[in-house]
């Protein structure tokens, strides 16, 4: 009996230390851009270890806004995500309220168009979208990557799941009291569906902030760039190529920080929504 | 005939609400999910041309795209990257889960959690922009810590040996926290009575985990595998954010080889020919996944 518990009680201290070492790396490279982002250019070029700036500054940030410019990529990316977001929601919980109702005419259609396009990722169709985007008219505009993804079957189908949950007496009783079809879902069945809609805002939020291929693809002018194609070549291209290397170590890393702080706050104040959801969306696909 | 159509007339119009609440989702899959479809088949058998007639070249553009060498090259990476994505990233957070679930003390708990699922909301950009700098020969950290040791920097991500291990590690960074989630929240919806049997009959914790908590884990193990195929099937982002000309060779995929011959290349034809390639393998992949894992959820 003894040895178990001794056996046991080596077993937690190792469990602990490797669940440290695993906090560690997720959170000291974080630490490090944090850091990095509040040194002086001088500093940040220093080859020493940084987990908090020896001379806080500014100067990364104020380069940032200044002479990157990062103000009107982060509020064209704000535009879309608001945006994309709030008719995403609206049209998916539209057609998740239709999946419910059984027995009318096209149904099985209807069902069938909905779920067959998630068996075809976006990134196998790209070129025929880009020249579908073309051909529309949209290309180089915002609202071809807040249309492009504006749908999705899963969001869909977890709405369709939710307004399951709900009783039907209630839209009997308000049928009864001579409510109409429109009435039963914008009265009834919104309000009483908001759980399910915040997983999807959230899941749709993250989304359209972190979206990169359809910026990549449809937008050409810098006046209409998104955060993550301006970050995109604030923090990468200009590694190999050192002749243009204009922009210091403290720049790069505030642009990050600037683009996952909308993100953090997020998941602290939905921390629940994103557990809940990340259920439900691994069993649907 | 006149009673049918008054028939079908009259249940359209009972259901005329729906189809208006529908019509939305139908016509954003008509317009950016089929008709791309149907043309990208239509576009793959074409030499196509944005301005004049686009001509029919039947197989021509699978054929190039089956005698390039490139193609194949593209392929061989993505099937050694997107294997060791797989495999890497559904036993490592298996392993983290079983370890997470046995401590105690729940602050520390949820703090674990709550730190090791935050990259996987970060996009590529993110993620990418960290690890290229974190890698850096100029001031990254762990240069940094070699040189607080004495040894040379090293230019990782300039090294073609470094290429893959960095994909597949940053992979790793960004997804085991996210995976590992969707095993603790299978481990919780074990019933405690199948431990307390168990402890009666006398199997201590290591036996409990070995033939309790991993048989009943592997339901979730088949759908992280079937996930991690098919993002490994459709792997961009990372690549189009960490790839440089250096380590290209060794890295470019599959969807990145698209982009780049249709896209910046404008060979748009080939391009929708490898497109339809990876679509087909991606469909067969998946049926037969499906069927082997005895996909049943």
């Amino acid at each position: 009996m003894k040895r178990t518990t001794i056996g046991r009680g080596l077993f937690l201290i190792i469990n602990n230390f490797v669940l440290i070492a695993l906090v560690l790396t997720m959170i000291i490279p974080l630490l490090n851009v944090l850091a990095v982002s509040f040194t002086t250019d001088m500093e940040s070029y220093e080859n020493t270890i940084k987990l908090f700036p020896r001379q806080p500054s500014l100067t990364g940030y104020i380069t940032l806004f200044q002479r990157v410019a990062i103000l009107r990529p982060f509020l064209n990316n704000i535009f879309v995500t608001v945006i994309g977001t709030f008719l995403h929601v609206v049209f998916c919980a539209m057609a998740g309220y239709v999946l419910t109702k059984e027995n009318f005419l096209g149904k099985a259609v209807i069902a069938a168009l909905i779920i067959i396009p998630n068996m075809l990722p976006f990134e196998m169709i790209i070129i025929p979208v880009f020249v579908t985007v073309k051909k529309l008219g949209l290309m180089d505009t915002l609202w071809s990557i807040i249309l492009i993804k504006v749908i999705s079957t899963f969001s869909i189908l977890l709405m369709k799941n939710y307004f399951e949950g709900i009783p039907k007496s209630l839209e009997e009783s308000a049928f009864i009291d001579g409510a109409g079809e429109y009435a039963i879902f914008f009265k009834i069945y919104v309000p009483l569906a908001v759980p399910g809609m915040t997983t999807i805002t959230i899941f749709q939020f993250v989304a359209l902030w972190n979206q990169l291929l359809p910026a990549v693809l449809f937008l050409n002018s810098p006046e209409k760039y998104t955060l993550q194609i301006a970050l995109k070549s604030l923090v990468v291209s200009q590694e190999l190529t050192s002749t243009t290397q204009s922009v210091a170590n403290n720049t790069r890393m505030a642009g990050i920080v600037v683009a996952i702080i909308p993100l953090i706050l997020l998941y602290i104040f939905a921390q629940k929504y994103f557990i809940k959801g990340i259920m439900v969306g691994a069993v649907k696909e | 005939m006149k009673k049918a159509i008054e028939k079908l007339w009259l249940s359209f119009n009972k259901a005329r609400v729906l189809y208006l609440l529908v019509l939305p989702s139908l016509i954003f899959f008509i317009i950016f999910t089929y008709f791309p479809l149907f043309d990208g088949i239509k576009i793959s058998f074409q030499d196509f041309k944005f301005v004049g007639k686009s001509s029919y070249v039947g197989l021509k553009n699978y054929i190039e795209a089956l005698y390039t060498p490139g193609f194949w090259r593209v392929f061989k990476n993505t099937v050694i990257i997107g294997f060791s994505n797989v495999i890497l990233t559904a036993f490592i957070p298996m392993l983290l889960a079983v370890l997470l679930n046995e401590v105690k003390f729940g602050i520390w708990k949820r703090f674990s959690q709550t730190i090791i699922y935050l990259p996987h909301i970060f996009s590529w950009v993110i993620v990418g922009g960290i690890w290229i700098f974190i890698l850096s020969p100029n001031a990254g950290l762990i240069n940094a810590v070699r040189s607080f040791f004495g040894l040379d920097p090293i230019y990782y991500m300039a090294k073609e040996i470094y290429a893959r291990p960095i994909i597949i590690g940053s992979n790793l960074w960004k997804q085991s926290g996210y995976v590992c989630i969707l095993y603790l929240a299978t481990i919780a919806g074990i019933s405690p009575t199948l431990y307390e049997a168990a402890m009666i009959d006398g199997a201590g914790a290591l036996k409990r985990t070995l033939y309790i908590t991993f048989p009943e884990l592997l339901n979730t193990l088949k759908i992280v595998l079937l996930l991690n195929i098919m993002g490994s099937l459709r792997m961009f982002n990372q690549i189009y954010v960490m790839r440089n000309e250096v380590i290209a060779r060794k890295i470019d995929v599959l969807m990145y080889y698209v982009y780049e011959r249709g896209l910046v290349q404008f060979k748009i034809g080939y391009a929708a020919a490898i497109s339809m390639i990876i679509f087909s393998l991606t469909l067969i992949i998946t049926l037969i996944s499906k069927r082997s894992l005895k996909y049943s959820i």
